[in-house]
């Protein structure tokens, strides 16, 4: 990677949070900032589970309504 | 960020998956087996959204919820989550186009809280749901995690897990 390019990366780590920068003299030191990325991953985990749940319980009412029409339909027919 | 999780693929079970779009936008996906037509009732009919928006892994009751599905329309969820007093969710309908598209708003956390839009694209008899919540800021997506009455249960919960640890090492 050419530091030009490494130079962008690391910018766009430390306009997320998750690292910090400091120059000293011709070195430019990292360290990880104050947003963890095990935190945003743990919150997107939770935020995922979350509709998960809800998603299953959708499910089940739109299998259940669908199979009715279904045989609402075949009824109909008859 | 641009981050993302998906959960692993299921016999049957459909994936859904989160991806936090910018600082103030997640964006959730689901395919759910049915119809368009099914699955956009599901979320307009008060007798049918009470029965999945609330899964009982949430830890919350939901005590009534009534649903206007028209553009002014309001909507308004009332939970007991274990606190003192229940919590409601309320909103208004922006955009309510049958079978296709809804968007709602989230006012419980008083002006500018954040906009829900969802979209549903029916394909071989399957739908998938994409689920679009933009929030003002960057602050309020962060702290809205679980959502409020969420994160308080969660709160209680920890207290529970506290006041036993406390218990155990008082009791030694």
């Amino acid at each position: 990677m050419t530091l030009t390019g490494m130079k962008k990366h690391v910018g766009v780590l430390e306009q997320a949070g998750l690292v910090t920068t400091k120059k000293i003299g011709r070195v430019r030191n990292c360290q990880l900032g104050p947003r963890r990325l095990e935190e945003e991953t743990a919150w997107l985990e939770r935020y995922r589970q979350r509709w998960d749940e809800r998603f299953d319980e959708l499910d089940k009412v739109v299998e259940e309504l669908t199979r009715k029409e279904k045989s609402d339909e075949r009824k109909n027919r008859k | 960020m641009n981050a993302r999780i998906e959960s692993e693929p299921g016999p049957v079970k459909n994936r859904t998956t989160v991806e936090r779009k910018s600082d103030r936008e997640v964006v959730v996906t689901r395919t759910i087996n049915g119809p368009a037509r099914i699955v956009f009732e599901a979320f307009t009919k008060a007798e049918l959204l009470k029965r999945w928006w609330v899964p009982k892994s949430m830890g919350m009751t939901l005590l009534s919820c009534e649903v206007d599905a028209r553009v002014g329309g309001k909507y308004r969820l009332v939970f007991d989550h274990g606190g003192p007093e229940p919590a409601a969710f309320f909103g208004t309908y922006v955009e309510v186009k049958p079978y296709s598209r809804l968007a709602w708003t989230n006012e419980e956390g008083g002006e500018g809280g954040p906009v829900t839009t969802v979209t549903f694209e029916e394909k071989g008899g399957k739908t998938l749901v994409v689920l679009h919540e933009s929030y003002p800021s960057k602050e309020a997506l962060d702290a809205a995690g679980t959502g409020a009455a969420d994160a308080m249960v969660e709160t209680f919960d920890q207290l529970d897990e506290l006041l036993v640890a406390l218990g155990e090492s008082s009791g030694q």
